[in-house]
């Protein structure tokens, strides 16, 4: 991809500059401002929820459909994914400083120094077995290092316990790569669960947050059902209800779309797009989908044998010369990569 | 001849290590015991599932331990002209032996293995990590109550096990060899002292800290997969039951 001149940058720059979603989509000229002012005036609820769920209401107005509605949210992320690429301007939120883990034996992490931007969405990409989910588990705790830190904003996570830890687990959730659903408690209530044992909501609230976030995720009215009658997207989005209903600062997603047929992968990488668009949360998220999830992301990590291979913006990576890099995002058989 | 040696050393270690493991999770479900928050709901649905759910096993393996007592019992006395005995032989078997024991044993094979399934695919469901990313600590909120559960039911279930198993031996005795009422029953008022009972719920008490201690920490560590919480459940079963039989003998030779 060719580097866009200096009046295209900052005209990108411009364009990309967050707005509230109804606001968005007005000056992409996809509802008109009337529309926007008639959506808001009929929507019941808090300022909040009338944001999270404005594209709903446009859409149920029939102002907008969903499609359309989600691919302007797309091209929005797609503009600042390229501002972010020239400005590269982020603060950073979780930083490991030169951590090492050993399992069994073998070295997960190999002295690995790693930064992951605020208020982005940033990829960890790599071979299985390089370290992924061992590192996200160090990011909220779950694992210490056996050496070096990790730090979550000016928390040294790596060496809290106790009550300390849970202060800033207050500020992640996390999608599990198999959801970890509560096999005996159904969709409300596994979405409940978080609000009802770390909060003192009424059950009146909380059955109104947990609405709200299914509505977003599009599985209003699926509350009665239990996890092993969802299928493998609806668990992932069910999950993903649950990961938001804390409103969190980060989102860890452990391989989103894995297992899921190219359609609810699709549906996801959207999905996961209107959250960031709706919350602006820092999102961090392990993925296979290459090459489709650098579309979807600002910040690409590259791991390899428990070490950054190459961090940088989605753009950087994909066109990067590295041959370990070319060989995995093009899934070719011979380069430095041997697995036959 | 180093090889074995190598072989015992190993083992050695991996028995103190997973020894000071167990008391360490024990310890450490003690202290979170007292602490808030009290879920007591949580409590109530285990004990339901550890107590009143085992009362049908119980019940039956009581009935059938008095009835087969009462019937070895009476053929033992008689050879002696001890026929009156039968009474209180079968209700100070059942009272400071069986009725803690089996029972221990039948909640072990019933809720046990139970526990200890249903922890161990939590953990590799990666449940268990998400309640602790969510910040509610998992040994609290999951091993706790099941612990709790298993001390509070225990003994309940041992007390109506030992009064259906003197039921089963009274059928047997009365019923069926025409042993007078009078003579089963008054030798138990006589022979039975409250010494005898609170041995017997001691026992219980201490059997149901096992079963659930040892079934919740094979759950709560399973790992690798369907394999894994199979080796559990079956290591949970086993050591839950033989350290049971263990127990009963140093518990009867202090309280003796």
């Amino acid at each position: 991809m060719s580097q866009p001149s200096a009046l295209q940058a900052s005209t990108i720059q411009e364009e990309a500059m967050p707005l509230p979603i109804g606001e968005r989509l007005v000056r992409n000229q996809c509802i008109t401002p009337q529309q926007l002012q008639e959506a808001l005036a009929q929507q019941s609820g808090t300022s909040v929820n009338k944001e999270a769920l404005i594209g709903k209401k446009l859409i149920e107005m029939g102002y907008i459909s969903h499609p359309a509605l989600l691919e302007c949210l797309f091209h929005q992320l797609t503009r600042e994914r390229i501002a972010y690429q020239l400005d590269r301007q982020a603060s950073t939120i979780i930083r490991f400083n030169h951590v090492e883990k050993t399992l069994d034996g073998r070295k997960v992490l190999d002295n690995l120094n790693l930064e992951i931007p605020a208020n982005k969405i940033t990829a960890i990409i790599g071979i299985s077995g390089g370290g992924k989910s061992v590192t996200l588990k160090h990011m909220v705790g779950l694992m210490k290092p056996d050496q070096g830190e990790v730090w979550v904003g000016d928390q040294p996570v790596s060496k809290l316990s106790g009550r300390q830890l849970n202060e800033v687990r207050r500020r992640f959730s996390m999608l599990f790569q198999e959801g970890a659903l509560f096999d005996s408690l159904n969709v409300t209530d596994n979405v409940a669960f978080p609000l009802r044992e770390k909060t003192r909501l009424s059950e009146q609230e909380i059955l109104q947050r947990v609405e709200t976030c299914l509505q977003e995720v599009n599985l209003a009215g699926m509350g009665h059902k239990f996890p092993d009658e969802l299928s493998g997207g609806m668990k992932k989005r069910a999950a993903l209800a649950r990961a938001l209903v804390t409103q969190p600062e980060i989102i860890l997603l452990d391989e989103p779309t894995a297992g899921l047929d190219p359609i609810i992968e699709n549906a996801i990488h959207y999905l996961i797009c209107d959250t960031y668009m709706r919350t602006r949360y820092t999102i961090v998220c392990i993925s296979h989908a290459v090459p489709a999830i650098f579309d979807w992301c600002h910040h690409v990590v590259v791991l390899h044998r428990g070490r950054v291979l190459a961090s940088g913006p989605s753009l950087d990576i994909r066109h990067s010369t590295d041959p370990t890099i070319k060989q995995f995002i093009s899934g070719a058989l011979d380069g430095p990569i041997q697995v036959i | 001849m180093i090889p074995l040696i190598q072989h015992i050393g190993r083992y050695t270690i991996e028995f103190v290590l997973e020894t000071g493991r167990m008391f360490l999770f024990l310890f450490t479900v003690i202290a979170l015991a007292v602490r808030p928050p009290y879920r007591i709901h949580n409590l109530l649905k285990q004990i339901h599932f550890i107590g009143i759910r085992s009362l049908f096993v119980i019940v039956l393996t009581a009935i059938f331990a008095g009835m087969v007592l009462a019937l070895q019992g009476y053929y033992t006395l008689t050879r002696f002209g001890a026929e009156g005995m039968l009474g209180p032989a079968v209700a100070l078997s059942i009272i400071r032996e069986l009725g803690p024991v089996l029972s221990g044993l039948m909640v072990t094979g019933r809720a046990g293995s139970a526990l200890a399934a249903e922890l161990g695919i939590m953990r590799i469901r990666e449940q268990v990590d998400a309640l602790e990313v969510m910040g509610i600590s998992s040994l609290q909120y999951l091993v706790v109550p099941r612990i709790l559960a298993g001390l509070i039911s225990l003994p309940i279930l041992t007390v109506i096990f030992d009064v259906i198993g003197i039921l089963g031996g009274y059928l047997i005795a009365v019923q069926l060899l025409e042993m007078s009422s009078g003579v089963y029953f008054s030798g138990i008022e006589s022979a039975v002292v409250m010494r005898d009972i609170t041995t017997g719920l001691i026992k219980a008490v201490s059997f149901g800290l096992i079963v659930t201690w040892i079934c919740t920490f094979k759950g709560y560590h399973a790992k690798r997969g369907a394999e894994g919480v199979s080796q559990a459940t079956t290591s949970a079963v086993v050591l839950s039951s033989v350290l049971i039989l263990v127990c009963d003998y140093f518990i009867t030779s202090v309280l003796l």
